[in-house]
């Protein structure tokens, strides 16, 4: 009995701490790349990248000495106008094209390599390894929880819920979610449909960057941190519906708990795998995912 | 071979509470013409998608020429014999002219012949010869289907339908958005097809409706409210009322 | 009168025949000067054109974007490979990719062709990460080092052989090779089903009202670019000696898609010609930055912006006009 009890709280327990502060920071990303699908019909290839370029404004700034609790204000700021730019000079441009879907694909694919490979020259191939901000542990439950995966659970959970708010909430979620119904009807009632566009991606890239900030004391910041990354986010929007806010919430802790479970019971180098392997099934049997998109449920 | 080349039986379908068509029953004799005349919204293009494999009727069978067929896949029903054209344009509009109807002919090829380059599909190229020429369209066989107007795309429409030799031809509104001129040519193109096929139409113009038809259906909410000749389904007050909005 | 879009095709074979003359230039050129650096990279560049070309007969005829083309690639390497370390026979390694491309396609084309769309760009690339990761972790497989000390083969033709290990040989050899691949290509794309293939491209709702099951063609294109991709990978462990993981992650998938977008999709031709042309400017850029794919991530978004069909598109068109003009005279 004893053993067990201390099985729970020595072995099981951190492991699903693990995964819970994984399963935040993937939900985060998540969120970027459904709103914007939902929203624009864009597949985002380059959101891991953007992902990574928060990580690294983060490093740059602690570098000049800008504190932390700044960053997390600082960084998403920065990354505003960058999504905007981006949307508007490369992602409208081919818009309208025949196959919007693969046309956005590719070009945020390229872009995504461009600002990766900018990053390398910038910061080199090496990682870098940032001071966790908040050092200590506290013991709930009779479990310690390192302070800094405890704050960034509880920070990451009320952004979450703050955007699950601004979307389902707020005059602007509103429009949001109308332009996503029916881009024409929302254009001819007057909603502004482009700026709205550009804003959401913005606003998609700000919450990746916000996940970079927040990542960076745990794992270490590098120029191709976005690639694996990226995959397990896909993977949670697919698996939880492309362009589905909720779905990305489920399907990201759930996915997460299935990879922390997956490396203690059968090994960390087989979580992958399998996480993937849930998402082709997925795909396989009910493509729209688990929950409907955007603006359509 | 007596009896109907087309029959549907009992076709029902619903989208939600939508009774888009209900229990509808009717038979087509060998080259006839069959309107299916109706308000928007009526269920016509639905009964096309029915009998044509795009939508699976809840209940009910198609027969084609005395053999059932439920819940067929499209190219199954193009094997027994049904083609189609669409109400909205439905083309290779990429493709040339010309390989639009190829494609459709060459569903008829032998087996040998398709591991050979398609300049061996003579039969393919003799058909799509014969229809430009038909559908007057041998000046446009190198253009891309999506850059003739709209009058020679609806031609185009029923041309490739035709390309595969069907024994029935479904054609929904074909003459849709054609001027009179071309109107009054795609009518007179449909009358002279009957020579060797079966056609079902939907059309709009109760002009033309009456004058080109052998036997009119209408169809009214989902339901079929009315059949006969074109004259008699004129003269029924049901249809007045329903159809044409006077008793 | 020759239809429209065999002239297109025959187009494409002019542009492949110049590619073919360059190719032996290159050649000769490499063996007086003795070279071998050039030469590998020339060869590599033609393996890799080998995979373009099944991305190209997915994207640019059916109609449909793999995410994860370097899955059939890497397979086919790493059959290849261990077949030779087993029995170092050119042809026994040859059959063996062979029947893994038809096979994997199989279950690959099962399984992604239940999706449209974006849907299967997603599926594909779900797959050959899912199929990476596992090599990744089979230690049998070399684990992350790959398979590693691929003799050096003996490719007999009877006649005369050309072994693995000389440059301009092996060169010469996967030319043919690829362009063997080509060509099949180009006359399956030109039967009825490769124009109902690239009837699906255009309009895949009107197909199977022409009487053709969708489904199946869309199947068997998806096998024919496996079995490509497969015969293509085959050839690496034979240039490089050895198969890695890296041959069947996204990164060599998406550089595939590159090159095809770059060259010109729905050419055939234009994935080797991409293909070349990006080894070109990998070995030029790299040449004095190690930060070539800036460069070659910039072109490839001002192609996609401005130039959808790709370098073909501007060439070929041209290619056409002055076989039509030489066929009507
Ligand atoms: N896939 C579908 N899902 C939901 N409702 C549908 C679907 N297809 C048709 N309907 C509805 O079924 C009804 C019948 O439509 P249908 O297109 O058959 O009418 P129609 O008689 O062809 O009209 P029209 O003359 O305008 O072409 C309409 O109310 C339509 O909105
Ligand atoms: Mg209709």
């Amino acid at each position: 009995m004893i053993e067990v009890l201390d099985y729970l709280q020595f072995v099981l327990a951190p492991q699903v701490v693990t995964g819970l502060t994984l399963g935040v920071a993937v939900i985060l990303v998540a969120l970027g790349l459904t709103i914007i699908f939902g929203l624009l019909d864009v597949i985002n290839m380059s959101h891991g990248e953007f992902y990574a370029l928060g990580a690294f404004m983060a490093l740059a700034l602690s570098w000049i000495g800008v504190p932390f609790w700044l960053l997390l204000v600082l960084v998403p700021l920065a990354m505003l106008p960058i999504g905007y730019l981006v949307e508007r000079s490369l992602i409208q441009r081919v818009f309208n094209s025949k196959d919007r879907h693969v046309t956005t694909l590719l070009l945020t694919f390229g872009f995504g390599l461009v600002l990766e490979e900018i990053i390398k020259l910038l910061f080199g191939p090496n990682p870098y390894k940032p001071e966790t901000p908040i050092r200590g542990a506290i013991e709930v439950f009779g479990i310690f929880i390192p302070n800094y995966r405890l704050f960034l659970i509880v920070a990451g959970g009320a952004v979450i819920v703050a955007v699950a708010l601004i979307v389902y909430r707020t005059r602007w979620g509103a429009i949001v979610r109308a332009a996503a119904f029916d881009r024409h009807m929302a254009a001819s009632l007057g909603v502004p449909v482009h700026r709205v566009y550009a804003i959401a991606f913005a606003f998609g890239v700000a919450l990746a960057g916000l996940a970079g900030v927040l990542l960076a004391p745990i794992y270490s910041v590098f120029p191709t941190m976005g690639r694996d990354f990226i995959l397990l986010a896909f993977t949670v929007v697919i698996v939880g519906g492309m362009g589905s806010i909720a779905g990305a919430v489920v399907a990201g802790l759930f996915l997460t708990q299935v990879q922390a479970i997956a490396s203690l019971y059968i090994s960390p180098v087989w979580s992958d795998p399998i996480v993937f392997g849930i998402m082709v099934i997925m795909l396989m049997v009910r493509p729209q995912g688990l929950y409907g998109r955007l603006g359509h449920a | 071979m007596s009896g109907p080349v087309l029959e549907a039986r009992e076709l029902s379908i619903r989208f939600g509470g939508l009774r888009a068509v209900d229990n509808v029953s009717f038979a087509v004799e060998r080259n006839l013409v069959t309107t299916v005349i109706g308000p928007n919204g009526a269920g016509k293009s639905t009964l096309f998608n029915l009998i044509s494999g795009l939508a699976r009727p809840q209940h009910g069978t198609v027969f084609i020429e005395g053999k059932p067929y439920r819940n067929a896949q499209p190219h199954q029903m193009q094997k027994a014999g049904l083609a189609r054209s669409f109400q909205i344009t439905n083309l290779f509009f990429d493709l040339p002219v010309a390989e639009n109807l190829r494609l459709a002919a060459q569903v008829l090829e032998p087996k040998r012949l398709w591991t050979m380059p398609v300049s061996a599909s003579r039969r393919a190229a003799e058909v799509v010869e014969q229809l430009l020429e038909r559908f007057g369209l041998q000046d446009k066989a190198g253009y891309l289907a999506g850059a003739l107007s709209h009058g020679e795309q609806r031609r185009l429409e029923i041309a490739v339908a035709l390309a595969c030799r069907p024994k029935i031809l479904l054609l929904d509104e074909p003459t849709q958005g054609m001027s009179h001129g071309d109107t009054e040519h795609t009518a007179g193109l449909i009358r002279s097809l009957t020579s060797d096929v079966t056609v079902l139409l939907i059309e709009h113009d109760i002009g033309l409706v009456m004058s080109i038809s052998d036997q009119v259906i209408v169809m009214h909410q989902g339901q079929k409210l009315a059949e006969g000749k074109p004259a008699e389904v004129r003269a029924n007050p049901a249809v007045q009322t329903a159809y044409f909005g006077h008793a | 009168m020759r239809d429209a879009l065999t002239n297109s095709m025959r187009a494409s074979h002019v542009l492949a025949l110049v590619l073919l003359a360059a190719g032996l230039m290159f050649a000769a050129f490499g063996a007086v000067t003795n070279d071998t650096f050039y030469l590998r990279l020339a060869t590599e560049a033609l393996i890799f054109g080998g995979l373009a070309l099944a991305v190209d007969i997915l994207l640019g005829y059916t109609g449909l974007l793999s995410l994860g083309q370097a899955m059939f690639f890497g397979l086919g390497a790493y059959v290849a490979a261990v077949v030779l370390i087993a029995i170092p026979s050119f042809w026994l390694a040859f059959g063996a990719a062979l029947v893994a491309g038809i096979l994997t396609g199989l279950i690959g084309g099962f399984i992604a062709n239940r999706v449209r769309g974006v849907y299967f760009a997603l599926i594909t690339f779900g797959m050959a990460q899912v199929v990476a990761k596992v090599i990744y972790n089979t230690r049998s497989l070399g684990a992350s080092d790959g398979l590693i000390g691929v003799p050096i083969v003996k490719i007999n033709f009877g006649l005369f052989a050309v072994s693995s290990d000389n440059p301009v040989g092996f060169f010469l050899f996967t030319m043919a090779y690829v362009g063997a691949l080509y060509l099949i290509a180009a006359y399956i794309l030109d039967t009825p089903f490769g124009r109902l293939l690239i009837a699906l491209k255009a309009n895949e709702r009107r197909v199977p009202f022409l009487g053709y099951h969708a489904t199946s063609a869309r199947l068997a294109a998806y096998v024919l670019a496996a079995t490509i991709a497969s015969l293509s990978g085959a050839l690496y462990p034979m240039l490089r000696g050895f198969a890695s993981p890296e041959l069947l992650f996204f990164a060599t998938s998406g550089n595939a898609v590159i090159t095809v977008i770059t060259g010109g999709a729905g050419t055939l031709i234009g994935a080797i010609y991409g293909s070349v042309l990006l080894t070109v400017i990998k070995s030029y850029v790299g040449s004095w930055t190690e930060h070539h794919l800036i460069v070659i991530g910039i072109l490839f978004m001002l192609v996609v912006i401005f130039l959808p069909n790709g370098l073909m598109g501007v060439v070929r068109p041209w290619v056409e006009k002055l076989l039509a003009r030489k066929t009507r005279s």
